[in-house]
């Protein structure tokens, strides 16, 4: 345990702890001890099943921006502390909205384009096809959303448009919050 | 940078575990290289920094563990995964209220209650079982009204510290005023700072929908309804766009400020007429009980305000129906000023018949008298809101579900309850100078209500199907709670201390011509002895002198005017900054377009000399593929570009 804290003495002891007794009980039982724990990565589909975010449309975003391994289809337990770090009350609203904006960035180039706030809408009304928007009504509203956020004009939200625009809901920090 | 800093800094940075421990490291390698040349501290200076770091470590190590051990925390995630964080905007401010009373009962409980408990006097009254509802009879005589407590100094045996009762009563009664006062003041301030950020762009919410998406809700139904919630939600907002370019013809106009002017006539004149009604029974209300020889009839006029305060609020909301609001957010604001001045003018009424004719009437001990009174308006009001809760809305549940389109199951009005928190929390605050024990019985009250609310919320609600911009709305509530209802308060308890005569017979303050007596005396008996004069001064030239409080007025109004120009200057530097920003990003799509138009000549300028050659196929498509990706690149370095002076 000490040694455990000594390497993450960058988060706060209580997270580390319960981070830790979460992410062993994704693990099979006889890879659980300490040594292997830290060693092991777990594959996409258990992380999802998870209660915390099996209902999160944006689950498998949320996977993919965390992992570091090549193929971005498993988290270690660092990916895992990384995670549960930066949807904490204690991360600080910029870090939230940098992940958030690279969550909502669906084909990860670095901007917010038509394409990325199309598919995000669809993330955020479901599945269903009663809920689904139709084209001319996604069209408007993508038109309203660059309207209010792109401040340069470009077509696209980057980053920092994006950290503008957050600042201006004070709810963001409070609802970008998962709690283990 | 200390080390605490540095860790901190290093733990917001965007990167993943691996990059982070190697920063430190190199921090750590340049920040040891630097402090080899710096000579040794002496050793005061070290001690020094140990003690600091020791308590630094030990209040982040605190605050870790209030937050793990913290009250109702399983609870509190269990409704958020439900219900989102709108509905746990309420719960978070009842335990904030919580934690008021707990505060206010233990330094009443320490400074006065305990003392009082060692010289008890003998209670002769009979104990019946009315007394919880009317706080009456055998209650009357114990520590929890004002006119048990005496006015003598509390000296046990002859080596034993004086303590002054008289004074011990008036100065509890302001430091927990007065921490409590700071307390609201710094909320309210922390979320002034945090929540009203000025944005110089009206902006309509849309965004707001669109990015903040709740992560705290788990529960998969829950999930699916506010996906369809959200869905409908973003068509209303969508058609309103639409509509906001269609203008109202004159006669819709006018039919529309008729309508408005006509709910704020009636509204105000049911506050009116409720005021009238609840005065009129309190002036009778004498008279009555003595014609009446049954205890239970003091209940009346609490019963006849609980009855006001359950119907007149829904009375208000259907004025829905009639008038029409530009945005829903108007209408939600024009609701809670309506509701706040009718409870705000109720309380002020009863203040005023409490202050001007039960205390002046010439009865005996009218301070416990009045204790009384708050006594069962609160609990009057406790019973009406779990006969709400356990019954109302369970009914109100049966009744929707025979009808599964129309009215489904009902929303949880965050308002309304929020409301009734404020409104019982000013009578506490009222009440303790009469009924010190208020406070515990407010605690004991929210207790019960937290978990009563809690398991109709999940038997009887659900979802909210509009978006509740929650931080927004509790800032409104803390100053609610700040402006009409602490400021009455102080306002009423000023009133009494420094206008009203106490009552000869009872209570601390027996025998003085006013209660503010109790400090002229203290500071007379003060200044007769050496060692305390510089209190007298303080007294005197600070507290008691128009000169010193007319110097520190001007002194913040002076303060007040600096902030206020330099937020007028900011606002002016934002709306540039935009400009410039808008002017740059044309400026790029200038050069963009001239590159790609230059690439183009070049490249027909290559097709035409090459054309006997077939490399023109090869050659045009990576030169397309790498105009396209010179664009894209471009924004890409930009974007990247922008993150890194962050770091």
């Amino acid at each position: 345990w000490s040694e455990m804290k000594v390497r993450f003495r960058l988060y706060s002891f209580l997270t580390v702890f319960q981070a830790h007794r979460r992410f062993c009980e994704l693990l099979p039982p006889e890879h659980r001890s300490t040594e292997e724990s830290l060693q092991t990565r777990v594959s996409l589909e258990q992380i999802l099943s998870l209660p915390e975010l099996k209902a999160n449309p944006f689950k498998e975003r949320i996977c993919r921006v965390f992992s570091t391994s090549p193929a971005r289809d498993s988290l270690s337990f660092e990916d895992f502390l990384d995670l549960l770090s930066v949807f904490s009350d204690t991360a600080t609203p910029d870090l939230k909205s940098h992940y958030a904006f690279r969550i909502f960035d669906f084909d990860d180039d670095g901007t917010l384009n038509r394409e990325d706030l199309s598919q995000l809408v669809n993330c955020l009304t479901g599945p269903g096809d009663d809920t689904r928007l139709s084209a001319s009504e996604m069209k408007q509203l993508i038109d309203n959303i660059l309207e209010e956020s792109d401040i340069d004009r470009d077509g696209t939200i980057n980053l920092s448009e994006f950290q503008h625009v957050i600042s201006r809901s004070p709810d963001f920090a409070s609802s970008f919050k998962i709690v283990l | 940078m200390t080390s605490r800093d540095r860790i901190k800094a290093i733990r917001n940075q965007p990167r993943t575990m691996e990059e982070k421990r190697n920063l430190k490291k190199m921090v750590d390698k340049e920040k040891s290289k630097q402090s080899h040349r710096i000579l040794e501290l002496n050793c005061c200076a070290q001690c020094l920094n140990s003690i600091s770091r020791a308590y630094r470590r030990s209040k982040n190590s605190l605050s870790e563990l209030l937050t793990y051990i913290s009250l109702w925390q399983k609870t509190f995630k269990v409704i958020g995964g439900k219900f989102g964080t709108s509905v746990l905007s309420y719960f978070n401010f009842l335990r904030w209220l919580l934690k008021f009373n707990i505060f206010s009962f233990i330094v009443t409980f320490s400074f006065i209650i305990i003392p009082q408990f060692t010289v008890p006097e003998k209670n002769t009254l009979q104990f019946t079982g009315l007394e919880f509802f009317t706080g009456a009879g055998y209650f009357q005589d114990t520590v929890m009204y004002y006119g048990f407590y005496t006015n003598s100094t509390v000296q046990h045996g002859s080596s034993g510290a004086p303590y002054n009762m008289q004074l011990a009563y008036i100065f509890t009664t302001g430091a927990y005023l007065i921490v409590c006062f700071f307390s609201l003041l710094f909320s309210m301030a922390r979320n002034f700072r945090n929540n009203f950020i000025n944005p110089h762009i009206y902006s309509r919410g849309i965004t707001k929908l669109i990015f903040c998406w709740d992560f705290t809700i788990t529960h998969e139904r829950a999930v699916k309804l506010k996906q369809k919630n959200l869905s409908t939600e973003i068509r209303e907002n969508l058609s309103e766009i639409r509509q906001e370019n269609v203008k109202l013809t004159l006669n819709q106009q006018l039919i529309h400020v008729l309508a408005h002017l006509a709910a704020w006539v009636v509204s105000t004149g049911v506050a009116i007429a409720c005021c009238v009604a609840v005065y009129y029974l309190a002036e009778n209300n004498s008279e009555f009980l003595k014609n009446h020889q049954n205890p239970g009839a003091v209940l009346l006029l609490p019963f006849l305000v609980s009855c006001i305060n359950l119907a007149t609020p829904r009375l208000y909301s259907l004025f829905r129906l009639v008038e029409r609001y530009e945005t829903p957010r108007r209408e939600v604001y024009i609701l809670l000023i309506r509701n706040i001045f009718l409870k705000i003018s109720i309380i002020g009424i009863l203040c005023y018949y409490w202050l001007n004719i039960v205390a002046q009437a010439g009865e005996e001990c009218w301070e416990t008298l009045i204790g009384q009174e708050i006594y069962r308006l609160l609990l009057m009001d406790f019973v009406f809101s779990l006969a709400d809760s356990l019954l109302g809305e369970f009914l109100r549940r049966l009744i929707g579900m025979q009808f599964p389109t129309s009215l489904g199951l009902q929303e949880f009005d965050i308002a309304r309850n929020v409301l009734e928190l404020i409104y019982a929390q000013t009578l506490v605050w009222i009440g303790t100078f009469f009924c010190p024990l208020l406070p515990f019985i407010q605690m004991i009250t929210l207790f019960i209500m937290f978990y009563v609310k809690n398991i109709s919320l999940m038997m009887n609600f659900q979802p909210p199907s509009k978006a509740w911009r929650a931080s927004q709305m509790m800032t409104f509530f803390i100053f609610l709670l700040f402006f009409p209802s602490f400021t009455g308060v102080l306002c009423t308890l000023a009133i009494t201390i420094w206008r009203l005569k106490p009552s000869a017979d009872c209570g601390p303050f027996r025998g003085l011509p006013f209660f503010i007596h109790s400090i002229y005396s203290w500071i007379d008996t003060l200044s007769k002895r050496s060692g305390y004069l510089w209190v007298v001064w303080i007294y005197q030239n600070l507290i008691g002198s128009v000169h010193f409080f007319f110097i520190l007025t001007l002194i913040v109004l002076i303060i007040t005017y600096l902030y206020w120009q330099i937020t007028e200057g900011r606002k002016i530097m934002i709306r540039l900054l935009h400009e410039q920003i808008i002017n740059e990003g044309k400026d790029k799509m200038f050069l963009i377009e001239k590159l790609a138009k230059l690439q183009d000549m070049e490249k027909r300028a290559n097709t035409s000399s090459f054309s006997m050659e077939r490399r023109d196929v090869e050659q045009t498509s990576p030169l397309h593929v790498r105009e396209h990706n010179a664009a894209h690149d471009l924004r890409f370095r930009r974007s990247v570009q922008e993150e890194n002076p962050k770091v």
